[in-house]
């Protein structure tokens, strides 16, 4: 019983690590090539969340749909707040940034509540289920997944097989380095910047296609917190390794919670929570650069 | 003392006597109620609801009773809040400020059991009344508060309407599990419920909690769904409970019956599932639209009737709030009866006195469209009033329970996700 279990959640979790890697992977690629800590980055998955909401109530479209819309809308806001706010930054002191961010994130919060008001929102895209012996799956779960690996994918041959991805790995190998090389970092960063925000509003929508309901402006503080988690144990600068402890992470998440089970008078699930910030711990104390860090 | 230093105090305290005598004109020229609201954040749908309900009985005091009667005069009601943004840190703040700087006569706990318990030392410090709309947890009403008056039921009563039911319907299913927010209010609600239900020769297959601001339950429910329940009681909160119902259908857990606190009761909890997930779920309610409160049966029981018919009081909400589509919860009623408690008890004693209000809140029994109002005058528990339970039915939120308050027959064992 507790194998399958164990064997059930774990594959729950994959899935969901999925997710997280995607939503991380924004957070990384931003800091690791203007170095701004994203504080607002939840809010900004609350962006995508809303997109495949409103694409799927008001105009009945599939999520799949969304996808595309949120990365453009979300490199538009990437744009915006770049020309407008972050380009100020770069050589600004960290607490700047961090503030500036925080509020660019309330910003959002307070923009979607005057739109969509402050009630939790859901919706059914009812695409069937998978029975297996250990558990049942959502078929838009896989579909999430699907398309988070598929996004993940592509991003990597766009790093290593184009142009611009090698201009902007050069800017977050070394800055100077690049602009002597005749890289217009200023443009990379510009364009990093609306990639990184793009990504992270495209996996509000793989995010709703796993967990459909509880949409609403201040969703996004509790993914802040978990991007921040999965992306130092990735790395901090690395957005492939943050995907891949995004997928750490959903596992550990879900996983732990069967073993915690096993003890006798103990509540598994704030264990469960707690795990993950002391593997980040230790592994800060061991490994300071995170998993695939250099 | 000489004489220029008299005329200097006598002079002062001419002009002190005046602003007390401008004060006391003031005070008796509206009475104003304090409310630390929550607008936005968590409990932002609860709050909306309650803000609705306060300012339609509100309405209904100043427009049809005419005004408070306070020694012989009608005096009007004002309603000052502000938001909490569903915060601790917000409701000690505002109700400081709603005490100190806007001087209300009278202060309405924000919604929620924990924000409700925040809130209370403030206004315990200041000698306000403070009277609790949303805050079900028994433990608030066992610190020794001596102005906190609760109207609404307490949490340990939640589900003992429920289990009545469901024995009453099915005596042989026996399994039952309880999962729910490690929070104050549900805590205190399943302690109840598991005590009920062990009277009741249930046996509890799964106990277990999960945090606060949780965004997935899949290991919690898939262990749940281990233990073969038949009965499910969980939730804690609007947000947790629609991620209950979704993930419980994702996984297929279908069970006899499921019932959400604080969360299948909301109008729009059917549509932010999306629709036929919601089918058969039940919901513990202080009020439902469609109980039958009224006049004629309060003569029946003894009891005073105060306040607006339950139609009057739909449109007087929908008017305070400019919306016409939306249907009030129990979360607005009881914030609504809360407003004639108060009343009530002002124009039984003819008095604005901190203390002579409590006291005279603690002796109150009166009906109203919410159904009866009685606490116990010691700890301000609320003790009078029933609960009912609804059942979503064909998108429509329908009373189930009890029998003689039932609009409906409960579809059992409940549909399948």
């Amino acid at each position: 019983m507790v194998f399958t279990l164990l064997a059930g959640n774990l594959i729950q979790g994959l899935l969901l690590g999925g997710v997280y890697g995607l939503a991380t992977m924004g957070l990384s690629l931003i800091f690791g090539v203007i170095n701004v800590v994203n504080v607002g980055h939840g809010q900004f998955i609350m962006v995508g969340a809303f997109v495949a909401l409103t694409m799927f109530t008001a105009l009945g479209l599939s999520p799949l749909v969304a996808i595309p819309v949120a990365l453009i809308i979300g490199m538009a806001l990437g744009f915006l707040f770049f020309y407008t706010v972050i380009h100020r930054l770069i050589k600004a002191p960290e607490l700047t940034s961090l503030l500036a961010t925080f509020a660019m994130g309330i910003l959002l919060e307070e923009v979607a509540k005057l739109i969509f008001g402050a009630d939790f929102r859901g919706y059914n895209w009812g695409l069937g289920k998978i029975t297996l012996a250990i558990t049942t799956i959502q078929m838009s779960k896989v579909y999430a997944f699907i398309g988070s690996v598929v996004i993940a994918l592509f991003l990597y041959l766009w790093f290593t097989k184009t142009r611009l991805g090698t201009a902007i790995r050069s800017v977050i190998e070394d800055n100077e380095g690049a602009q002597v090389c005749g890289v217009n970092v200023g443009w990379i960063y510009a364009l990093s910047f609306a990639i990184g925000i793009g990504l992270t509003v495209m996996s509000g929508v793989l995010l709703t296609m796993f967990i459909p309901v509880g949409i609403n402006p201040y969703m996004g503080g509790v993914y802040t917190l978990k991007a921040f988690v999965i992306a130092v144990l990735g790395g901090l600068t690395s957005p492939y390794g943050a995907f891949f402890a995004g997928l750490i992470f959903g596992l550990i998440e879900n996983g732990s919670y069967t073993l915690f089970a096993l003890i006798p008078g103990v509540a598994p699930f704030p264990l469960t929570v707690s795990l993950a910030f002391w593997i980040l711990f230790f592994l800060l104390l061991v490994k300071p650069t995170g998993l695939l860090g250099k | 003392m000489s004489r220029k230093y008299f005329k200097i105090l006598l002079s002062l305290m001419v002009v002190f006597g005046f602003f007390v005598s401008i004060n006391a004109f003031a005070a008796a020229d509206k009475i104003v109620i304090g409310h630390s609201a929550c607008l936005s954040g968590k409990y932002a749908k609860a709050g909306e609801q309650a803000i609705g309900g306060i300012k339609a009985c509100i309405d209904w005091v100043n427009n049809v009773h005419g005004g408070v009667l306070i020694a012989g005069k009608r005096v009007p009601l004002d309603y000052k809040y502000y938001d909490c943004e569903s915060k601790k840190e917000g409701v000690t703040s505002l109700i400081e400020r709603l005490i100190t700087v806007d001087k209300v006569n009278v202060v309405f706990a924000p919604y929620s059991s924990g924000l409700t318990l925040s809130g209370a030392p403030v206004a315990e410090r200041y000698g306000m009344v403070y009277m609790d709309h949303g805050g079900a947890s028994d433990r608030i009403f066992q610190q020794g508060f001596q102005y906190a008056v609760q109207t609404i039921g307490p949490g340990t009563r939640y589900h003992v309407g429920t289990l009545d039911m469901l024995d009453h319907v099915d005596p042989a299913a026996k399994n039952v599990a309880l999962a729910y927010e490690d929070s104050e209010f549900a805590r205190m609600t399943m302690t109840g419920a598991e005590k009920h239900a062990n009277k009741l020769g249930k046996k509890i297959v799964f106990k277990r909690t999960y945090p606060t601001g949780v965004t997935d339950l899949t290991p919690l429910l898939s262990d749940m769904k281990a233990k073969k329940p038949e009965i499910v009681l969980g939730g804690g909160h609007y947000e947790d409970g629609q991620l209950f119902a979704r993930q419980m259908s994702d996984l297929d857990i279908n069970v006899k019956a499921l019932s959400l606190i604080a969360s299948a009761t909301l109008p729009a909890f059917y549509g932010a599932l999306g629709g036929t997930i919601a089918e058969g779920i039940l919901g513990p309610s202080h009020w439902e639209y469609g109980v039958t409160f009224s006049p004629e049966g309060a003569m029946k029981v003894g009891l005073e009737w105060i306040g607006p018919s339950q139609d009057e009081f739909v449109s007087l909400f929908k008017k305070s709030l400019g919306k016409e589509d939306m249907i009030p919860d129990y979360h607005a009623a009881e914030a609504g009866a809360q407003v004639l408690a108060y009343v009530k008890a002002v124009e039984n004693i003819n008095s604005l006195d901190q203390d002579k209000v409590r006291a005279a809140l603690g002796k109150l029994k009166f009906m109203s469209f919410y159904g009866g109002w009685d606490i116990d005058d010691a700890t301000g528990l609320q003790i009078g009033h029933s609960m009912v339970d609804m059942q979503w039915q064909n998108g429509k939120r329908v009373i189930v329970w009890p029998l003689e308050a039932a609009r409906g027959k409960l579809v059992y064992p409940k549909p399948k996700f």
